[in-house]
């Protein structure tokens, strides 16, 4: 079990001028943990994957969502929350392979359609145990 | 409204040259769409897109690198992606983008 050391929240608008706001707290986070440049830039596009998609679907019912980023020792974890429980399973589109496709490359887990604990979505990447399919060939 | 995105455009030689500073995102995309499809409509050359000062694209930009390859296809033309950062390049790599467009260092 991974040592839990901090949790920290960002909580945005569904505007699309806020999702580098995202970007540059997870670098931040991302950094102070000790991920190198590569993979931080890696979590980086994750992140802003999601947050687009959520811009782009917005909510009827809710102003902002939020990102909770749980810092363990040697795992970052992000979960997207929202007031709106509508908000499941927001990758359902044809259009959405290509986002889904990144967040799998570069997170090491990520569950984009669970309705545990009645978040959105939630991944995860370990210091140290990326693959990186990407220079593979 | 776009500072996060810079498009500069050369039409001095037989080529269209753009050079494309700063951050593609859900934000800035709908200016880069606009302005990416006019020039090729306009234009209807080959077009030579600069990336190295690109810091960051996401799937939002790649699908409108996409679209304009198809638009600069009609024209019997292409686009040549020069001097794409490592970590860009990666996402051309992951999403087989790659084979699709002409990269060059």
């Amino acid at each position: 079990m991974e040592e839990f050391i901090d949790s920290i929240e960002l909580l945005l608008p569904f505007k699309a001028e806020y999702v580098s706001v995202a970007r540059l707290t997870v670098s931040a986070i991302a950094h102070r943990m000790g991920f190198d440049i590569e993979t931080i830039e890696d979590i980086k596009v994750a992140l802003s994957e999601v947050c687009t998609k959520l811009v782009k679907i917005g909510s009827k019912t809710a102003s902002k969502y939020r990102i909770i980023f749980n810092i363990y020792k040697d795992v970052l974890n992000i979960v997207f929350d929202c007031e709106d429980k509508s908000l499941m399973c927001i990758f359902n589109d044809e259009m959405d392979e290509l986002a889904v496709q990144i967040i799998n490359t570069f997170m090491d887990t990520a569950e984009l359609c669970t309705h545990e604990n009645n978040y959105i979505l939630s991944m995860s990447k370990s210091i140290g145990e990326k693959v990186d399919n990407a220079t593979e060939t | 409204m776009t500072e996060n995105l810079i498009i500069k455009e050369d039409y001095s030689g037989e080529d269209t040259k753009i050079t494309i500073e700063g951050e593609v995102d859900i934000y800035t995309s709908s200016h880069l769409k606009s302005k990416l499809y006019d020039i090729v409509d306009t234009r209807k050359t080959d077009i030579k897109i600069d990336c190295s000062k690109l810091d960051y694209i996401d799937s939002t930009g790649l699908g409108i690198f996409a679209g304009v390859l198809k638009r600069v296809k009609q024209y019997g033309k292409n686009i040549y992606l020069i001097g794409l950062k490592s970590s860009i390049r990666k996402l051309f790599t992951i999403t087989g983008l790659d084979r699709v467009f002409i990269i060059e260092e």
